[in-house]
């Protein structure tokens, strides 16, 4: 019951440089808020691996200064204790917040864009302590930067990007940075290209990767406690006017971490739910 | 003095009144999914005097009906396509409006708005010089202008005064 609650009560995403609302569910995208638009999503994100499994769940708050400048804040929790490596893709227990800056902006014919973004945050320690290999470090902040590229159409998607986030050295303890890095290919049916009073649904596939640096424990490192991995799966995104609704699993096609200290990570899995509250707000003539 | 400035002050507001968009058929750009075109009508509910809004996704079109006596401004219209993150092509406009200007250089005002446009006939044998200084309603066509900018140009299909 009490995870029930939980659950219930908060979810995850993964990270503020992902994208949430308007793309993928675990992959780097560049959709930003409008002008004044108040966004909120909140979801849950899954890693299931032989050494135990991890929920994190939390909530993500986004609003649009500019039609190309969104400041947003991610207030995570982190559940159960698997033994995993240090993910950026994934949220973990750090509080975050940031800026996005869409910089290239192309409007090419109805219904396409082309357009980057580049996103740029500061990861603070939680309360929580992390488990396995993580456990016991001592945490301190980091900063992330992420930049996206792609297509958005009526019909197709496609976005390429890639992040890394530095963390601080903290009393001769260091958190793995990481590098992460996705591509996804996204399709809406023609029979699904309707009005916006009915669901919109598209789905995608999400190819994403990532590695993580050594893990330093009281100035030592931990041998073998780098790791690299890339996984692959589907997601769906359904959107009925200021609700989207989320949801993707994903397999590891690669990887190369040590299974006596990570144990194999098998799947990921994501839901996410967000509420986008626009502005009606013009100024008079 | 001032009763006489009154006097034509009531006279006229009648007439002023009368100039207002009734109809703006945008063509948007960039719009690729539902929260968009809901950002859009939001946006274009948002202007007062709008009455409904109506938005095509796989053509782009955003058809805005306006209320009688309503002074909202082109302006506005692009105003919330920009501050989503679209681009507004022409727009396809039913405006009543003050035709002043010459024979030779026409000019619609949208008295209670500050637009301004000069007319420029689509068809040859379009003859308005009865027309000046009268109260007209123009069908037309007002060009895509650049980011934050507002054209000022209306390429008229018709215009009939309006009685």
């Amino acid at each position: 019951m009490k995870s029930f609650i939980v659950l219930a009560c908060a979810f995850a995403l993964p990270c503020i440089a992902l994208a949430a609302d308007h793309g993928p569910v675990f992959s780097y995208a560049t959709p930003v808020n409008s002008e004044r638009e108040l966004s909120f999503d909140s979801g849950i994100f899954g890693r299931s691996g032989s050494l135990g499994t991890q929920l994190s769940t939390g909530s993500s708050f986004g609003y649009g200064l500019t039609p190309q400048i969104t400041v947003n804040a991610f207030l995570p929790a982190t559940f159960g204790g698997g033994s995993l490596p240090e993910s950026r893709m994934v949220s973990g227990g750090e509080w975050s917040t940031g800026v996005s800056w869409r910089f290239l902006h192309s409007v090419t014919s109805v219904g396409k864009r082309v357009e980057s973004t580049a996103s740029l945050g500061i990861v603070v320690p939680g309360p929580q302590q992390d488990s396995g290999v993580l456990a016991g470090l001592h945490r301190a902040p980091g900063v992330a930067g992420s930049l996206a590229s792609g297509l958005a159409s009526r019909s197709q998607y496609f976005w390429v990007g890639g992040g890394y986030t530095r963390f601080r050295e903290a009393s001769n303890d260091h958190r793995p940075d990481t590098l992460s890095w996705s591509g996804v290919y996204g399709y809406r049916p023609a029979k699904l290209r309707r009005g916006y009073d009915k669901w919109d649904y598209r789905g995608f596939a999400e190819l994403t990767g990532e590695h993580t640096g050594n893990v330093l424990k009281s100035g030592a490192t931990r041998p073998g406690s780098s790791t690299t991995s890339v996984w692959l799966g589907p997601s769906v995104l359904a959107i009925f006017k200021d609700v989207a609704i989320s949801g993707g699993v994903q397999a590891p096609v690669f990887r190369d971490a040590s299974d006596s200290i990570y144990g194999r990570e098998h799947l990921r899995f994501a839901i996410n739910f967000s509420y986008l509250k626009y502005s009606s707000h013009t100024s008079s003539h | 003095m001032k009763k006489i400035i009154a006097a034509a002050f009531f006279v006229l507001l009648p007439l002023a009144a009368h100039a207002e968009y009734e109809q703006v058929n945008l063509t948007v750009f960039g719009m690729d999914c539902a929260p968009c075109a809901h950002a859009i009508h939001v946006s274009m509910k948002g202007i007062e005097g709008v009455n409904t809004v109506d938005v095509d996704l796989n053509t782009g079109l955003v058809i805005i009906k306006l209320a009688p006596g309503n002074s909202a401004s082109m302006r506005q219209f692009n105003q919330a396509v920009e501050k989503n993150g679209f681009t507004h092509k022409d727009a396809e406009v039913i405006v009543k409006g003050n035709l002043t200007g010459t024979a030779n250089a026409p000019v619609l005002e949208v008295s209670g708005t500050s637009d301004r446009y000069a007319l420029s006939a689509t068809a040859a044998n379009l003859d308005i010089v009865s027309l000046l200084g009268k109260t007209v309603t123009v069908v037309g066509v007002i060009p895509q202008a650049p980011k934050g900018k507002q054209s000022d140009t209306l390429l008229y299909k018709t215009i009939t005064e309006v009685r």
